[in-house]
């Protein structure tokens, strides 16, 4: 069964007021990377997903979940 | 030997002066380290479609006279240029890119996505040279003459040229919407 990457980075994003270059150089990427993470498009690491979390100051599962298509 | 020596220096000195412009436009943009990798990364998606154009562009003079080579200097020097610019490529598609950067920046450019993406590029360049190297297995057994030199020809240029592509497409899909 396929599956796919949920995830709720822009709208932690949005509520911290923080813009993607912002988050970017929270966590050591270009905004690139956080624009796919965003969009569905790349499917982050773990280092990169936990980075993330703490960086948006959730768990790695607020931020991501899998989804059963 | 000598056509070929000018050759391959005529194609390092195009590189050379490609990055000396570079450097110079960019001499009145203060950034930090995160911007200038935004700005570079930008620019590395539009320049990999672009390098690729000009990469097989090089290919059509070059296979259009390779039955009328004519003055033996000018073919040699096409070769040692092609020669050159693969290997400027491969150098490319094979490390950070950008090599006059600071380390900093390279780093911040050599991100998770952009190693997925060239990954993803070389994966498909490899693939495409294969499928090349067989084209011309193939074309072998009906009695075409190729020889060595145009095999590898044509098997490096396919592969290059695709894996730019590929990763370019990859780049710029990743920064729309940004």
């Amino acid at each position: 069964m396929p599956e796919r990457l949920a995830n709720r980075l822009k709208e932690r994003r949005t509520d911290l007021g923080l813009t993607q270059a912002e988050l970017a150089e929270r966590v050591g990427v270009t905004r690139k990377t956080v624009n796919t993470v965003e969009n569905g498009v790349f499917v982050p690491s773990t280092i990169l997903a936990l980075k993330l979390a703490k960086a948006l100051d959730r768990t790695v599962e607020d931020l991501f979940s899998v989804i059963e298509e | 030997m000598k056509a070929f020596l000018i050759g391959l220096l005529l194609g390092l000195a195009a590189v050379l002066a490609i990055a000396v412009v570079v450097k110079w436009r960019q001499r009145n943009l203060p950034m930090s380290v995160a911007e200038k990798a935004d700005y570079l990364s930008t620019r590395r998606a539009r320049m990999l479609p672009a390098l690729a154009v000009i990469f097989l562009s090089q290919q059509v003079t070059f296979f259009s006279t390779v039955n009328s080579p004519g003055p033996h200097s000018a073919y040699g020097a096409k070769v040692s240029a092609w020669l050159a610019l693969s290997i400027v490529l491969l150098f490319a598609l094979s490390t950070k890119w950008f090599w006059f950067e600071r380390q900093e920046v390279r780093d911040l450019l050599d991100d998770e996505n952009t190693r997925a993406n060239r990954s993803e590029g070389m994966r498909w360049g490899f693939l495409t040279s294969m499928a090349a190297a067989i084209a011309v297995y193939a074309l072998t057994l009906f009695d075409a003459t190729v020889t060595a030199r145009d095999a590898v020809h044509i098997v490096m240029t396919a592969g290059i040229a695709v894996a730019l592509i590929r990763w370019g497409m990859l780049e710029r899909r990743a920064l729309r919407d940004a």
